[in-house]
């Protein structure tokens, strides 16, 4: 038993290191596939870098004309739907992105990384780092203008907060989307529904009492409250946070063990 | 002196499943669900720095597998290699060009997957936008190049990384044109500042005369390795047995594009500055024709060559073969091999007669393919394959190919 938890507590240390130490190591690598994301995104455009930045801003506008404009959503309390909508809608799109391109990741890669001499560990963290930096870009601006200030020094930390936090759900979409290529067509729908279970288009307790006993089931019901909470400047949920690195510990290990066992598997399959 | 490449029971199989989802479940439970195909067996090697070593073998047999162990591009199954030194692989090049990036950042991103880092990158950036000829183009997305420009930039940066050790399959050139020269001119150049080569062709020719230890690789294990010459004609004769020996295959001299089109098809010339061939005439018994009838010992043939010599080169040399329906190189001669060194003549052009009294090649159909060869002999500009076709009657009862000069005493 003791053996197991020791190996278990190795997989975790290794799957929180390794992709970070490569990445470092790889720095230049990264940078250049950067550049090629942004190249593939936005080639033929004519505002260039300008749309991964905007596209975020304008599915929130679109939500927000829906609930706040066309169904004239108004809750109880005095709170400001709109500023509720926004804080959660950022984080979830930035999510919602990440988990799609994961299932379709190494297909992405395929052509760096299929004839070369290629560090395979280093794609997770750089599926991670574009959204990165739009959303943080975007969360900061919306955080600035709804909550002054201080909350776009809070906002500069939830994003890359919120991906490290998805790294091991990355690690299982990437395997998942690869050898079983009906997941990656299945995904978006999941999501969609996931969108619905969590309270990001309501609050928590619009709810009927029944339903609302069930969220502490959906970890993503966890990472709202505390988004919400860290950037209003209210007391941190601490059982939401408890939970959502309970989970984030359980899944690294055996997450990445699978991704380095699946690795000579990669180049076969492609 | 260390080994620079040292592989120790190297196998690479292939795992093949019944299902796709024995593959998860090999993957999850960590225990082995599928059965192997071996495409190497038990390879061990040994390769200092400096060597050239040949590969050769059948398609199939492994090499390429080998290749693409040795370039890291796979990961063994068992066994080991160690390598001493960055390895450039002149393998599929261009093939993690972005299309829509500029060759700028192309050029940026593959030294980088070749574990360069941008300050490295910096210092050898110019020479390599400077060897490829892409000039002002090098900041316009590499999917407006042309093939060529492709080519010649992906072969420029895969040999400017600095490598240790040279991963060659194929092709001695890239690109056509005066950049197949420079490129071939290139890998010379490694080879004489004494870097490793690995060289897989089917040209036994090129092997021979550039590799110092050839392995012959065989349905995944090593069937003979040693010296050039011994190993080389092995195979030959094992291909022969196995019926398998493309024509020409000994000689093929180049896989570029302008070695085997050109004067045999007629074709003109595609670079001014590039040595070619004009003419070919061949004369029986002073009757010039493209198909001749030849009497075995009595006819006398004789072939001359005309060649433009190109500028800026040294002048090349001339080497002619004689096949037999087969494909199969009977016989051959070369102005390098048998040491005439040819110039121009006053007009600057270059001129070179050939004769072979009395031809002792017995009755049978035979093809004559000339080439025009770098001044090593090795990179070939030209190639005028079936320059004739020789159709050869005798007298008399003897067989075989070629009645050998003999004397009998009693």
């Amino acid at each position: 038993m003791l053996n197991f938890v020791l190996r278990y507590c190795r997989q975790i240390i290794d799957g929180l290191t390794t992709p970070f130490v490569l990445s470092y190591r790889y720095r230049g690598l990264m940078w250049m596939l950067l550049r090629r994301e942004i190249a593939t995104r936005t080639s033929g455009t004519a505002l260039g870098f300008i749309w991964p930045l905007v596209q975020p801003a304008l599915q929130v506008l679109g939500f927000w004309f829906l609930f706040d404009v066309v169904y004239g959503m108004r809750l109880e309390r005095g709170a400001n739907f709109l500023s509720y909508l926004l804080t959660g809608m950022l984080p979830w799109l930035g999510l919602s992105e990440v988990l799609n391109r994961s299932a379709n990741m190494f297909r992405e890669f395929a052509s760096v990384f299929r004839r070369t001499p290629f560090p395979i560990e280093i794609l997770p963290v750089q599926l991670l780092c574009l959204p990165s930096v739009v959303y943080t870009a975007v969360l900061c601006l919306i955080a600035g203008l709804l909550f002054g200030a201080l909350a776009v020094l809070k906002a500069l930390v939830v994003i890359p907060l919120l991906m490290v936090w998805l790294l091991p759900l990355v690690l299982c979409c990437a395997l998942l989307g690869l050898f079983l290529r009906d997941f990656a067509q299945g995904l978006p729908f999941i999501l969609m529904l996931l969108l619905y279970c969590t309270p990001i288009l309501y609050f928590p307790d619009m709810l009927p009492a029944a339903m609302r006993t069930w969220l502490w089931l959906n970890p993503f019901s966890d990472l709202m409250a505390l988004i919400h909470a860290w950037l209003q400047g209210l007391a941190l949920p601490l059982n939401s946070l408890w939970r959502l690195l309970g989970l984030w510990l359980l899944l690294l290990g055996p997450a990445w063990l699978l991704f380095r066992r699946s690795l000579p598997h990669v180049r076969e399959v492609l | 002196m260390s080994a620079l490449i040292s592989v120790h029971g190297l196998s690479k199989y292939y795992k093949l499943y019944a299902h796709d989802f024995d593959r998860v479940r090999e993957i999850i439970t960590g225990k082995p669900h599928h059965q192997k195909f071996y495409a190497l067996h038990d390879i061990n090697l040994e390769v200092r720095e400096g060597q050239v070593v040949g590969l050769v073998g059948k398609n199939g047999a492994g090499k390429s597998t080998l290749l693409k162990l040795l370039a890291n591009t796979m990961q063994p199954s068992e066994g080991s290699i160690n390598i001493h030194g960055r390895v450039a692989a002149l393998l599929e090049l261009g093939a993690s060009f972005h299309p829509e990036m500029s060759g700028h950042d192309n050029v940026y991103l593959n030294c980088a997957i070749q574990g360069l880092s941008t300050a490295e990158t910096e210092r050898v950036y110019a020479d390599i936008v400077e060897f490829s000829g892409i000039g002002e183009f090098i900041h316009n997305p590499v999917k407006t190049y042309s093939s060529g420009m492709f080519v010649r930039l992906a072969f420029s940066i895969a040999t400017h990384i600095d490598p240790d050790i040279l991963i060659i399959d194929e092709a001695l050139s890239v690109g056509d044109g005066a950049f197949s020269r420079r490129s071939f001119d290139r890998i010379m150049a490694f080879k004489k500042a004494g870097k490793t080569i690995f060289f897989c062709s089917h040209s036994l020719y090129q092997v021979e005369a550039l590799c110092d230890h050839v392995l012959w690789i065989d349905e995944g294990r090593i069937r003979s390795a040693g010296a050039p010459a011994p190993v080389i004609t092995a195979y030959g004769e094992f291909l022969r047995m196995e019926s398998a020996l493309p024509p020409g295959a000994e000689m093929q001299a180049n896989q570029s594009a302008n070695a085997d089109e050109g004067a045999a098809t007629g074709a003109a010339m595609r670079d001014g500055d590039l040595p070619r061939i004009t003419a070919v005439r061949v004369a029986v018994d002073g009757h010039e024709a493209k198909t001749q009838r030849v009497m075995s010992g009595v006819s006398d043939v004789v072939i001359e060559i005309d060649f433009h010599p190109g500028r800026n080169l040294p002048t090349p040399s001339v080497a002619l073969v004689f096949s037999g329906g087969d494909g199969r190189a009977l016989a051959s001669a070369g102005t390098l091999n048998d040491g005439l060194v040819l110039s121009p003549g006053a007009d600057g052009l270059g001129h070179v007669r050939v004769r072979f009294p009395k031809l002792p090649l017995l009755k049978g159909n035979y093809n004559l393919d000339v080439y025009l060869l770098c001044e090593r002999g090795l990179h070939a500009y030209e190639a005028a394959l079936q320059a004739a076709e020789l159709n050869v009657e005798q007298r008399g009862l003897a067989i075989g190919v070629v009645d050998l000069p003999h004397q009998w005493e009693v």
